[in-house]
């Protein structure tokens, strides 16, 4: 390990391990000090993190701009809640579906779209959220248009003649903390292999990338297809929660939101992803502060990235992540 | 049949003229400071806002409506010109993604804040019918196809004859250039967004009699129609986005008629896909042409 | 230094519309060998470059690496072979990533087989990778660039920037390097760095070299033989000695 792996900010190692356990151990307790509504907050949150994750290995790594994870999130979510209120399938198995029907999905779509120059494509990205919500509303024998598919039932897990229902705040807590978890190293694992080295050096120089042999296209379309099955393996979760789909989960404010989450944490960061969902998702819903306040903060947010701060919060996290490094 | 193709086809020019004023101004904007405006929708619900304030409020005519609700969206394009879009100028097209949607939120939320999130019903406008060649049409639609042939033709004259308007030809052709023979690029900049803002209020004025119904999140729907007309019109190409502007109304139009109501809203969007898809640079030229 | 020549061009041409930029040129390189392309400026010898590597597609004449026939190749075909990689008069680096980091990508593509197997995380990919590592900091080392290794690759001066894209061309451990003017703007202390790594590439490694440069100095003290271009056609061939008292060359320098 290289001292310049250890910078943060342009390879994304997070070091933090004793210390990242201890958290990971502590939201394990968490449930044994926090109300309902606090745990609420950090799952959604945590729901929130794995399209984040998704984003960032397109955006922060890849440096490819997208408004397209609000689509994949919709129909990962319509993918299980469909599997669930139709065949009463057991919870992996939506789950992984919801990831793997995105992912595949996100193929056709992405082929053509990954031609187009940054301006076109970042609209094309948009305009699968907005078909997305047009045939969710209108493909009505599917999805029930307006109405939505209602009364998910529960996650449930099923061992031969053993089965197990998620019920309850501290259950889904939990359950959204292991998958959160498993996500954040699945993306670790990505982030520090040859290919996430690859991937930085398409988002830092293109064309030499290209020189240098790397396949930029393909790659492009690869993280774009593993972006979208980690925003579908989200909306999995958050049909399950919420128990309740509807064309509304293709909404463009949440491609915004992860967004926020990103660019906001630290784009090409994974703590700083994690820090951006907790603070921009969990402690807004936390709070309990109004839709359109939160909006607002999210705008001005949005314009000191562009305008003050690009990399949002990630130098303080880079300054603590040194400190702890010190430390050991 | 014949006669109901003609009026769904005047519809749609009405409505076409709605998004032709709409969209000229994104266009110029995009040609100056080559950023697409994610809150141009805004500026048209601001417009109508500001025209429903007066009416509701204060009680003001409708002529009068028209221009506080024009002057309240220049007022806002002011404020956010000088602190946003200037500063855009020269910066890469995901500055100006991340910036506009940050206005468009504060924007669009702080109107809902403002006046709360119900439906408001516009009270006002020329809405008496009037008979032209057999054809019954309510004066506001009238009114609005001839605000919008006096819009292009006055961007014409303006881009051919004024200086400013040429201008901002000279910096939507080469920006670089233009710093060297004495054009202030941000001055220039600030005049084509407040215009372009103007433009779409203006167009909210004039079609909330048509509508009715007004409400914080309207403007959201017109910059996802604006988005696809300005692109496939071609991006800065004024007069293509007019042509584009008026296809899509009719487009619009006899799709809400022959293949149901509920797909009216994706037209837009589902031929800018198709064609990003199959021509990845429009269907006019791309280049930036006042 | 013998047998098949490691690139063999023969009646290369590329026209733009009117303008034969390239007329008819026949050029080899021995293996093992440094040769030295020349010529008054607009003379084509970019586009020669351009022509071999992939840049631009010939309009007649063959092009045959190691025997293998890589006419009219695209860049990234040609590229991804890493057999002949081709440096640029502008000088690029990952600006933000450090020098180790730099060379790795440079590497990795010609180690790894596909993009699936970058994903690997098992013990074949982190055993690839730490053999790109060892050979990279190698690199390092023979460039001098040691102490500077954690810096951030845009920090450097443009004569390290210009060791590390030319360490980077080594990692694939290339048969051929083609150097389009690698001493451009580079400080006179520093191009002594650059012809001894040449050289040491050249004995260690093993790679050949067709280099386009300006400096006569450079030229006769690294190349074995000189070819000269004037106006798109090859006007000489021999030692430096040779062409440096050749008069058709002496004309076209001071008369073109």
């Amino acid at each position: 390990m290289t001292q310049a792996e250890s910078s943060a900010a342009t390879t994304g190692r997070d070091l933090r391990a004793p210390f990242g356990l201890a958290l990971v151990a502590l939201a394990c307790i968490a449930p044994l000090f926090l109300g309902n509504y606090p745990l609420h907050a950090i799952i959604i949150a945590l729901i929130f993190l794995l399209p984040a994750h998704g984003l960032n290995l397109l955006l922060g790594y890849t440096g490819l701009l997208s408004l397209a994870q609000a689509a994949f999130f919709g129909i990962g979510a319509y993918t299980s809640a469909l599997l669930a209120v139709h065949f009463g399938t057991p919870f992996y198995l939506n789950f992984l579906a919801a990831g793997l029907v995105t992912g595949a999905i996100a193929a056709p779509l992405g082929i053509p779209a990954l031609r187009l120059r940054s301006t076109s494509f970042v609209m094309c990205t948009l305009g699968f959220v907005i078909i997305g919500q047009a045939i969710a509303k209108n493909w009505i024998s599917l999805t029930r248009g307006d109405m939505g598919l209602a009364a998910i039932p529960k996650p449930y897990f099923a061992l031969g003649p053993a089965s197990f229902t998620v019920s309850g705040t501290v259950g889904f807590y939990y359950l959204v903390l292991a998958i959160a978890v498993l996500a954040t190293l699945a993306v670790y694992l990505i982030v520090r292999s040859p290919a996430g080295r690859n991937m930085i050096a398409i988002r830092e120089n293109e064309t030499l990338a290209e020189s240098v042999g790397i396949p930029t296209w393909h790659y492009k379309l690869v993280v774009f297809m593993i972006s979208a099955a980690f925003a579908g393996l989200g909306g999995s979760l958050y049909a399950h929660y919420l128990t309740v789909v509807s064309p509304l989960t293709f909404q463009m404010y949440y491609s915004t939101t992860m967004l926020i989450i990103v660019l906001g944490g630290g784009a090409g960061t994974i703590s700083g992803v994690i820090f951006g969902s907790l603070l921009f998702v969990g402690l807004t819903e936390a709070l309990r502060i109004a839709p359109e306040l939160r909006m607002i903060a999210y705008g001005f947010f949005l314009l000191g990235l562009v305008f003050w701060f690009p990399n949002g919060f990630a130098p303080l996290i880079g300054r603590l992540s040194s400190f702890l490094e010190k430390r050991k | 049949m014949f006669y109901t193709i003609i009026e769904q086809v005047v519809n749609g020019i009405v409505s076409g003229s709605v998004y032709a004023i709409v969209a000229v101004g994104m266009t110029m904007i995009f040609g100056v400071l080559r950023a697409i405006n994610f809150a141009h929708g805004e500026y048209y619900m601001l417009g109508t806002f500001g025209a429903w304030f007066a009416i509701e409020h204060f009680d003001l005519p409708y002529p009068v409506a028209i221009v506080i609700g024009v002057v309240a969206t220049a007022v806002i394009a002011v404020v956010v010109g000088n602190f946003v879009m200037q500063r855009i100028v020269g910066a890469p097209a995901e500055a100006g993604v991340l910036a506009t949607l940050g206005v468009a939120l504060i924007l669009q939320n702080t109107v809902i804040l403002v006046f709360g999130g119900s439906y408001k019903f516009f009270s006002g406008g020329y809405i008496e019918p009037v008979t032209l060649f057999g054809f019954t049409l309510a004066e506001q639609r009238i009114l609005i196809i001839i605000v919008g042939l006096i819009v292009f033709v006055g961007l014409e004259l303006m881009v051919t004859y004024s200086r400013i308007g040429k201008a901002m030809r000279a910096v939507s052709q080469n920006i670089e250039c233009c710093a060297v023979v004495g054009i202030d690029v941000r001055h220039v900049a600030l005049w084509t967004f407040i215009l372009g803002a103007a433009l779409a209020g203006l167009s909210g004025v004039l079609t909330a009699p048509v509508n009715v119904s007004v409400y914080g999140g309207m403007g959201e729907l017109i910059t996802f129609k604006t988005l696809p007309i300005i692109i496939m019109g071609g991006l800065g190409n004024v007069r293509g986005t007019f042509v584009a502007a008026m296809i899509l109304g009719i487009a619009e139009s006899l799709v809400a008629t022959y293949v149901g109501l509920q797909f009216r809203d994706t037209v837009g969007f589902a031929t800018l896909m198709l064609v990003l898809m199959w021509r990845p640079h429009g269907l006019f030229s791309a280049q930036a042409r006042f | 230094m013998s047998g098949l020549p490691i690139l063999d061009i023969s009646g290369l041409c590329k026209s733009y519309g009117a303008v034969r930029a390239v007329d008819s040129v026949d050029l080899h390189v021995g293996r093992g060998e440094i040769c030295g392309l020349i010529g008054p400026n607009g003379s084509g010898k970019s586009t020669f470059f351009d022509c071999v590597t992939g840049l631009a597609k010939p309009s007649a004449g063959a092009v045959k690496l190691d025997g293998q026939d890589i006419t009219g190749w695209s860049l990234n075909d040609i590229a991804r072979q890493g057999r002949i990689l081709r440096s640029f008069q502008k000088t690029v680096v990952f600006s933000a990533l450090d020098i180790e980091e730099n060379l790795v990508i440079a590497g990795q593509m010609f180690t790894f087989p596909g993009i699936l197997s970058t994903f690997g995380i098992g013990a074949a990919a982190r055993n690839r990778v730490a053999a790109l590592r060892e050979r990279a900091r190698e690199l390092i080392k023979i460039a001098g660039l040691w102490d500077v290794r954690f810096q951030p690759a845009g920090k450097l001066s443009g004569g390290q920037q210009k060791l590390i894209q030319f360490a980077s061309m080594l990692m694939p451990e290339p048969k051929i390097i083609l150097l389009d003017e690698p001493m451009a703007g580079i400080n006179p202390k520093l191009i002594e760095r650059v012809v001894d790594s040449i050289r040491l590439a050249n004995t260690s490694f093993g790679v050949s070299f067709l280099i386009i440069e300006h400096n006569i100095d450079v030229v006769t003290s690294l190349c074995k033989r000189v070819v000269v271009l004037d106006q798109g056609r090859k006007l000489a061939e021999g030692t430096p000695g040779e062409i440096v008292q050749n008069q058709a060359v002496r004309e076209a320098y001071l008369g073109g």
